[in-house]
């Protein structure tokens, strides 16, 4: 970006060729265009000509005119990031004020509870010198570093919503307190704020016991309760003592005390802030203590060993508390913890200076973090990289870091000493974290897929098992069939609000009611208009689908029910409609799959029977040739039907291993690709298949499940397959490599059964599964 | 189905039949590990015998008493979607235009932010949804397992709102609560299940269910169903 220090334009690159075109013609015209031609005085003198230099004119008019609205895009793109950054940073000063407010008042009561204490043991009042409440309002007066104020506000919200995410993702990989505990230590030594000498000397809460008349605690970073602390109270702001008081074990040992006041105070808040990231990490794990919780645990740890023997009896229970605790933290140093160390000596080795040179690197990019990623990563060889991943490991890797930062929301980009630490501190956490998911996910090879799913909404208000479940083509908004007799629609956006819990809870907008038996399938028109449902009683009833804004307790309307199709004499257990046209399969326990179309008077299109096949459990048409349709039997068939002719047209295989299989030959669910000739079936065997089309050879089969597979779902675009079981899981498999991306744990068991159904959103990011516990889970 | 008997698993696979739907060796109570173990026992019960009301109604040993009653209501919120879908037929707003049984009352429903004077028809969906979504709400009863005390004073009010269905199909559309009934026993069940807890008092179960079998003159549940069922026999005849 080339923003002139004075009004000419000497240097502009672009001015050479226009001399070239025009020679020296501003001279005397035009003040600038003297200047810009300076360097073609060399050239013969031109004659000039009225159009030459007008077109000259114009020609520089132009360009100066380009030139400015260039910088003033550029101006805007500045001004964006100004504010992107300030926002950034008024975010983490209000989290930094918001956890200071809590550390204060957590510590005022504490001190009131050490003088009850101390007053019911001794019978005397503790001197702990002025205990009163924190003041809040001192937030905003102590703000030495910047000089700006910063308010308190609600805007926390955010950042719980960043920590939130950051512990799921902790959770997810399996991050154990110890881990995280040995981790953001070990972050902490490396930058050499918390060698371990250190935590043996100070505690803030014995230093105000001792202390007597100071309002507690010692200034940042000199040993517990020194001549220095307790002579400086009277100076310092509260809000900076009480700084002090937080950051407690992190102060760096070999910090001299402050040479002045305002570099002490810097050195605090510097110091703060730190502790309050770490206390972030080291909050992931407990999801379900509430924050307060968290935080007692907090300053139980703050309260480290302590070789101070005059500490208060109080502080001396803790203090022997805490020595237990990290006692048992060492014990519990296993072999996987090890390894997290390991992971961590690439860090030590080479970066002493790890704080500078990390934070010079951090501002480079808009992440923040190629630099030290992909550095790490390169160290790291020895973790298995993506398997089929078309780039490069590291590359790959680094991008996932700088992913996962940046949905945490915590790319530093301040060139603020504070931010320094913060990303490295954060940083290293991420890499590590990042790294363990690599391992895990070994077999996910594009960053798009990269995505982990989450249970994000939970539908509850069925009273029985749901049984299918069907999205709606475009909005978000499903249906639902259960046993209990009814359907459900939901629709995502309406939520009730739910505290404590990560997951949120919908409600239903419209029940929809017709059928006297459990309904057992579901099928959902590509307009999202109507949905089809068979039941247990042999119904096939059609819905016009109500608007998904409708008020839940509107009045019946009799039109929602449009009509039922008369045919089946058993159970309707499956449905698949045509993607183009209004045309519908249903497979009974009758032993008849039945064409439809719904909207005729005669609806009743064709039958196919097969009867030494067996009961047809399952039928899709063939999507990529809507002529056909695929119909499993539980008799382990599984034949493509020609739908004009009503003949098998293909019999696929069926593979060895069913023909005496323990689990019996049933299968479940039978999917046709959306856009391959490969049709693929889930098994009672636990088993799920793939076949050819066009051959009927079985193209694969895998053990997909510990207990019977019981439904298939492939995404819009035919990349990836969702699979649930009775085991209570369900699945989701890389078609193209068959290999497993992600397995969660959706529902629980009623009898022997646990999930029904599976379903991918057409368009949007969803994920569905159903469940005998009456529930249906959305992830995204 | 072949399935069923080489294997122990209760399973309602595809393509099962109607008649074979939960036709599965019964389990004892003590042998269900899962989480919804009382409501697999109460509707093995229900399916064993819907006439064994006492049976059915006869919870377990040592079973919280809590979660025995909330799965019996989240029982009978289900098994009542019969009901509804019957009136959905007969109960038109323009001949029903209110919610009431004998003409003493009329219901008002509890489903609005004000309650609202809805015709029958919607007053029994609006009240069973409305019942869906406490009897599901995760505020109230996070669990299946154990369920707060300050819930279970729940569901008396659930109890009160849904006893009017009956009492509407018993009043205006005899027909078809005879038909309903016949095939379920529920309002007897119910019946039984609201005194034998408390949940409701005796003056507002106006559904004559008891005196008709009070004046045979019977005493003790165990005669009961029968005598009931030989009362529907007479009268069907
Ligand atoms: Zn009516
Ligand atoms: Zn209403």
């Amino acid at each position: 970006m080339k923003i002139p220090e004075s009004g000419t334009m000497e240097d502009g690159p672009n001015s050479a060729p226009h001399n070239g075109q025009l020679g020296p013609s501003g001279v005397g015209t035009s003040s600038s265009s003297v200047k810009v031609n300076n360097s073609d005085e060399n050239n013969p003198r031109l004659q000039y000509s009225i159009p030459g230099i007008l077109h000259f004119i114009q020609h520089e008019w132009a360009r100066f005119e380009m030139e400015r609205s260039q910088w003033e895009v550029e101006r805007a793109e500045l001004q964006a990031r100004i504010a992107f950054l300030q926002g950034e940073r008024k975010g983490q000063e209000n989290l930094k004020n918001d956890l200071v407010r809590r550390i204060k008042m957590l510590e005022y009561a504490l001190k009131q509870e050490r003088a009850k204490y101390h007053k019911l043991k001794y019978g005397t009042e503790l001197q702990q010198g002025d205990v009163k409440p924190p003041i809040f309002e001192d937030g905003i007066g102590g703000e030495p570093v910047d000089g700006e104020s910063i308010f308190i506000t609600n805007s926390n919200v955010n950042w719980r919503q960043g920590r939130q995410l950051l512990r799921q993702y902790l959770q997810e990989i399996g991050y154990t307190d110890t881990i995280i505990d040995v981790r953001s230590n070990r972050v902490r030594s490396l930058l050499g704020l918390n060698p371990a000498g250190t935590s043996e000397k100070e505690d803030q809460t014995g230093g105000s016991a001792l202390n007597g008349g100071a309002t507690g605690g010692t200034v940042g970073g000199t040993a517990g309760g020194s001549a220095v602390a307790s002579s400086s109270p009277g100076d310092l702001s509260g809000n900076s003592k009480r700084l002090s008081e937080t950051q407690g074990r992190r102060a760096p040992a070999k910090k001299v005390p402050p040479a002045s006041l305002a570099e002490a105070m810097i050195m605090d808040t510097e110091a703060a802030v730190m502790a309050n990231f770490d206390f972030l990490a080291q909050e992931g794990v407990g999801v379900e203590v509430d924050d307060e919780d968290d935080m007692s645990d907090e300053m139980e740890d703050n309260t480290d060993d302590d070789a101070d023997d005059a500490a208060s009896a109080s502080n001396a229970a803790t203090s022997k508390r805490n020595k237990i605790k990290a006692k048992n933290l060492r014990d519990d140093v296993d072999a996987e913890t090890e390894e997290v160390l390991n992971e961590f000596s690439f860090l030590g080795s080479d970066t002493d200076d790890a704080s500078h040179e990390l934070r010079v690197q951090t501002d480079t990019t808009d992440w923040g973090f190629s630099g030290t990623s992909s550095g790490g990563v390169s160290r790291r060889s020895v973790i298995p990289a993506p398997v089929t991943g078309p780039a490069p490991a590291g590359i790959g890797a680094a991008g996932e870091t700088a992913h996962l930062a940046g949905l945490a929301g915590l790319s530093s980009s301040d060139d603020e000493g504070v931010d320094g630490h913060l990303g490295l501190g954060e940083l290293a956490q991420l890499t590590v974290n990042n790294e363990a998911e690599v391992s895990y996910d070994i077999s996910v090879n594009k960053e798009s897929f990269r995505k982990t799913w989450n249970a994000k909404y939970t539908l509850r208000s069925h009273f029985d098992g749901v049984r299918a479940l069907a999205f709606h083509p475009v909005e978000p908004v499903l249906v639902t069939a259960s046993e209990d007799c009814t359907l459900k629609l939901w629709n995502l956006q309406k939520t009730i609000p739910a505290k404590k819990s990560a997951s949120l809870d919908v409600e239903p907008v419209y029940t929809f009611r017709g059928h006297t038996g459990p309904v057992l399938c579901l099928a959902m028109s590509s307009s999202g208009e109507q949905c089809f449902s068979g039941g247990l009683d042999g119904s096939l009833q059609c819905w016009n689908i109500p608007g998904s804004n409708i008020d839940p307790y509107d009045s019946y309307d009799p039109s929602v029910l449009s009509n039922s199709l008369l045919g089946h004499t058993d159970a309707v257990w499956g449905l698949s409609l045509h993607s183009q046209k209004l045309h519908l399969l249903s497979s009974s326990a009758d032993g008849s799959v039945r064409l439809w179309n719904p909207q005729s008077k005669s609806p009743l299109l064709s039958v196919f029977t097969s009867e030494s096949d067996g009961i047809p459990t399952s039928v899709d048409f063939v999507r990529d040739n809507l002529n056909q349709m695929v119909t499993s039997y539980n008799s382990a068939a599984c034949i493509l039907f020609d739908l004009e002719t009503g003949q098998p047209v293909t019999r696929l295989e069926t593979d060895k291993g069913v023909e005496d299989s323990v689990f019996g030959r049933q299968i479940n669910r039978v999917i046709s690709h959306p856009t391959l000739p490969l049709t693929i079936t889930a098994h009672e065997d636990r088993h799920i298949r793939f076949y050819d089309n066009n051959t009927g050879k079985l193209a694969h089969a895998m053990v997909a499940h510990l207990d019977a597979v019981t439904c298939l779902a492939v995404d819009p675009n035919g990349l990836y397959l969702l699979s649930g079981s009775h085991d209570c899981s369900i699945r989701l498999w890389n078609l193209e490599n068959k290999t497993c991306v992600q397995e969660i744990t959706s529902h629980r068991k009623k009898f022997d059964e646990s999930i029904f159904d599976v379903a991918f959103h057409p368009s949007k990011p969803f994920i569905a599964s159903a469940g005998a516990d009456a529930l249906a889970k959305v992830f995204v | 189905m072949a399935d069923v008997e080489c294997r122990t698993e209760r399973r309602n696979r595809p393509g099962t039949k109607t008649v074979e739907y939960y036709r599965w060796p019964e389990e004892l109570f003590e042998e269900m590990d899962s989480t919804l173990a009382v409501q697999q026992y109460i509707q093995q019960l229900i399916r064993k015998d819907f006439t064994a009301i006492d049976e059915i109604l006869k919870a377990p040993d040592s079973q919280d008493e809590g979660v025995w009653k909330y799965e019996h209501l989240r029982q009978f919120c289900m098994e009542l979607n019969g009901i509804a879908v019957k009136l959905q037929n007969e109960c038109h707003p323009e001949s029903c235009t209110q919610m009431t049984a004998t003409d003493q009352w009329i219901f008002l429903c509890a489903a609005h932010k004000t309650p609202k004077e809805c015709p029958a028809i919607d007053y029994t969906r609006h009240t069973l949804d409305g019942a869906a979504c406490l009897l599901n709400s995760n505020k109230y009863f996070p669990s299946r397992i154990s369920i707060k005390e300050s819930s279970v004073a729940k569901l008396g009010s659930v109890c009160r709102r849904v006893y009017r269905i009956f009492s509407h199909a018993y009043f205006h559309h005899r027909n078809l609560f005879d038909e309903f009934e016949n095939e379920t026993f529920l309002c007897r069940r119910f019946t039984e299940f609201v005194t034998k807890y408390n949940l409701m008092s005796k003056e507002i179960l106006i559904v004559p269910i008891f005196e008709e079998v009070d004046t045979s003159g019977f005493i003790g549940h165990a005669a009961e169903s029968e005598a009931y069922g030989r009362m529907e026999k007479l009268s069907e005849g």
